[in-house]
């Protein structure tokens, strides 16, 4: 029986070795197919322009894309040039000043910044909820840690706001690790808590004392941390009419059925608000390209075009939730794909 | 004639015989008794427990998961041999049949065929993939152009979840309208096990990332298995009991309970940045879970080694047996029974790995089954972790139909890791 064992287990280690061989040659070399890395929230649209540059031309290899989160994407991106790392990041916020200077000490020189949406943070109740209305400095009173540096006391949205509702404060939101809860933090807890002049001047004196202040969220269970799935949070609102929920504008539209947007500042999460930038919750979308990687890898210029052309109001994108950027923008993401423009690091924060 | 041995059982020492009638003794004995009803109850309470929720788990699954595996086709009524530009059967069967169906423009034809029927909205009915399935069905069948006929194509996912009841209430009025004439109909879903990831819930399938669990693992199983077992063999009959063995035993140990998110990050800076191996690949990804499964393999494997009978080795010894040949002849074929238990449940834990898979790059969409070991693969419990966050809630019964798949496989490996159990074994 042994004889036998040791018979299969050399065999599938010799079988294993030598497919690698076989396969290595080709792919050590040049990489055919176009490797895409980074944001979850990008993710699925990258994932339905990959099927639609295949589909266009099946000869072509099909796009491998992955989701790791915008810090872990431009990590592996900023790692070096060569078939071994990826050609395109995908990042929900800007590309920071220190990582472009990763990039450039790694020789990944020339990066080519294209704007290709726009994403909206949506703040929702089950559809038979109270309706509540909101302004980003009631949200940021309600959910930070320590709102203009005092401890939070709050326990219901009236002692927020008198004119909201007597209802305990409860918030299921993304965890620290995703980029939806980076946005909510940046867009919207940020927004109400420079609206104290005196947090806001802390911002040039004691940088670290305002990003605590204002990005900090309280851990006494008002706001309920639920993990990466958005989906969760959307049942969750389902069985829960009273609390609020905080995910990503896609799955607030997907169901419309069950969860409903509130106005932030009078203005309701809408594809139009968002688009036009008057709601408070939206943040740009882009996609990090290689240059250098253009001419080796097949398909990325072609790759590019159809994301670009696909962010338009009505498109196939459209439909999965993102929402188009104004004219101008598009222009320049036109442009920046046909050209490849590097970008200038002097311009990141 | 008195027995030596036998306990000396005198009335000197035993003033009085046990009175097992009466009061105070009968109450300890009911005491006794209750404990032991108690301490039965608590188990079967365990068992019970436990049981309920395996099947809570397995009822949610199978009940949700049920329709992932039917799919909505929509009957279209075509009128090939009018709509054929020219090509007839036997061009279909010849060598130049790709380029015959790259020119009969098989979506449009599709598209007309479902506006004519069914009015302007139909084209929305039909999934991306009904011109690839009307495609195989001509290179299948090539003599169905010269007739017209009616065509079984799958529908898109918001015809599917309506026709299964989940619909929107618009879609489930077109599924009526559709239904009441028969042109719809639901059979069992073949692309869902041939296929690969995909945007469209109606056209995915499990394949891609099964292929790919099944290539990480055959990766592991050759990697873990003889360095694991040849460590045990090592470590019990060869290695000399001082400090540095004992270190070696606890760092085993150790490994054995680290976070597997570690072994990712280890296998991203080993495997990825110093040897530069392909990202996304089963090969890294199976060796990044050797790893994990070794520190298991080799404790389960110094157990098994442990419980062969010394008078085993003692007796080959006895008869001229060299060391080399006692360990392979007699002690490895005894424990292999206990070293195969535990390999196949360390392999069971490897396949429902995602998180160090993160690291190398194997979450990550992939539209086409990996063709072999350096290729970019996703495995199970990724797509299901994939699927699981989708926005589309046509993804919802296919997340429910993936995790059976998945416990099937795994109720496959535990099988045999019982059968091989059963079968080898030897009770001493």
């Amino acid at each position: 029986m042994f004889k036998k064992l040791s018979l299969i287990a050399i065999s599938t280690l010799a079988l294993a070795a030598c497919n690698d061989q076989a396969s290595s040659g080709g792919a050590g070399g040049a990489r055919q197919e176009i490797r895409i890395v980074g944001s979850s929230t990008v993710f699925p649209f990258s994932k339905a322009v990959a099927e639609a540059f295949q589909k266009a031309d099946t000869s072509r290899k099909n796009p491998v894309v992955e989701s790791t989160g915008t810090g872990g994407g431009i990590e592996a991106f900023c790692a070096g040039v060569g078939a071994q790392t990826p050609d395109i990041a995908n990042a929900s916020r800007r590309m920071k000043k220190s990582e472009f200077e990763t990039c450039q000490k790694n020789g990944v020189t020339d990066i080519v910044e294209i704007q290709v949406g726009i994403d909206g943070i949506a703040i929702a109740e089950s559809v038979k909820g109270p309706s509540m209305k909101l302004t980003v400095v009631d949200v940021y009173k309600a959910v930070a840690a320590n709102p203009f540096g005092k401890p939070n006391t709050a326990k219901n949205w009236s002692d927020v706001n008198p004119s909201l509702p007597n209802l305990p404060i409860a918030v299921y939101g993304p965890p620290k690790t995703s980029g939806t809860r980076d946005a909510f933090a940046e867009l919207i807890l940020e927004a109400g808590c420079k609206t104290d002049a005196a947090t806001k001047a802390l911002k040039d004196s004691d940088k670290d004392k305002y990003e605590a202040v204002c990005y900090d969220v309280r851990t006494d269970g008002a706001y309920k941390e639920q993990g990466e799935n958005d989906n969760m949070i959307v049942q969750k609102l389902a069985a829960n009419p009273n609390m609020l929920g905080v995910f990503g504008y896609s799955y607030m539209e997907e169901n419309a059925a069950t969860v409903r947007g509130i106005a932030i500042d009078g203005v309701s999460p809408s594809y139009d608000a968002i688009a036009s930038g008057s709601y408070p919750g939206a943040r740009p979308l882009f996609i990090y390209v290689k240059k250098a990687h253009v001419d080796k890898i097949p398909g990325i210029k072609e790759f590019l075009a159809e994301f670009v052309s696909a962010g338009v109001k009505g498109s196939y994108l459209a439909k999965l939730g993102l929402i188009a950027a104004p004219d101008d923008v598009r222009k320049a993401a036109s442009d920046a794909a046909t050209n490849l423009t590097p970008i200038d690091g002097s311009q990141l924060k | 004639m008195t027995n030596p041995s036998a306990p000396d059982n005198s009335a000197a020492n035993n003033p009085a015989p046990t009175n097992w009638q009466s009061d105070a003794m009968q109450r300890r004995i009911a005491k006794r008794y209750s404990a032991e009803k108690r301490f039965k109850f608590m188990g079967y309470f365990a068992i019970g427990l436990s049981v309920l929720f395996l099947a809570f788990l397995l009822f949610t699954m199978v009940g949700k998961g049920f329709d992932g595996f039917r799919q909505t086709q929509i009957a279209l009524n075509v009128d090939l041999p009018a709509l054929s530009a020219g090509a007839n059967a036997d061009s279909l069967r010849g060598p130049n049949a790709n380029a015959t169906l790259q020119s009969m423009d098989l979506p449009g034809i599709v598209n007309m065929a479902a506006m004519r029927d069914y009015g302007n909205d139909a084209m929305s009915y039909l999934s991306a993939n009904a011109s690839v399935t009307l495609r195989n069905q001509l290179l299948d069948n090539p003599d169905m152009i010269t007739q017209k006929s009616k065509i079984w194509l799958p529908a898109a996912s918001p015809v599917d979840i309506a026709y299964k009841g989940k619909g929107s209430a618009e879609m489930e009025k077109a599924v009526a309208r559709l239904a009441k004439d028969g042109n719809i109909k639901s059979s069992f879903n073949w692309n869902f096990l041939s296929a690969s990831d995909a945007t469209d819930p109606a056209d995915v399938g499990i394949w891609g990332a099964l292929k790919g669990s099944l290539l990480t693992l055959i990766v592991t199983l050759s990697m873990a298995f003889p360095v694991g077992v040849l460590a045990a063999l090592y470590l019990e009959e060869y290695a000399p009991k001082n400090k540095f063995t004992d270190l070696i035993e606890v760092s085993i140990n150790n490994l054995a309970a680290v976070p597997s998110i570690i072994f990712g990050l280890l296998g991203l800076v080993v495997f990825l940045t110093w040897f530069g191996m392909p990202r996304s690949s089963s090969l890294v990804g199976g060796l990044t879970l050797a790893l994990m499964t070794m520190p298991v393999i080799v404790i389960a494997g110094r157990n098994a080694i442990k419980s062969v009978p010394p008078s085993i080795r003692e007796a080959a010894m006895g008869i001229g047996a060299s060391p080399v040949q006692v360990v392979f002849h007699h002690v490895l074929p005894l424990a292999l029974p206990g070293i195969l238990t535990g390999t196949i449940i360390g392999m069971a834990r490897a396949l429902g790995e995602t998180a160090p898979l993160l690291m190398i790059g194997m979450v990550a969409f992939i539209s086409s089954p990996p063709g072999g070991f350096t290729d970019a693969a996703t495995a199970l419990p990724v797509q299901i972790f994939l699927w699981s966050d989708e926005v589309n809630r046509g993804f919802v019964e296919k997340t429910s139909a993936a995790i059976i798949i998945l416990l099937i496989f795994l109720l496959g490996m535990n099988a045999l890791a019982i059968y091989l159990r059963n079968k080898f074994e030897t009770r001493w």
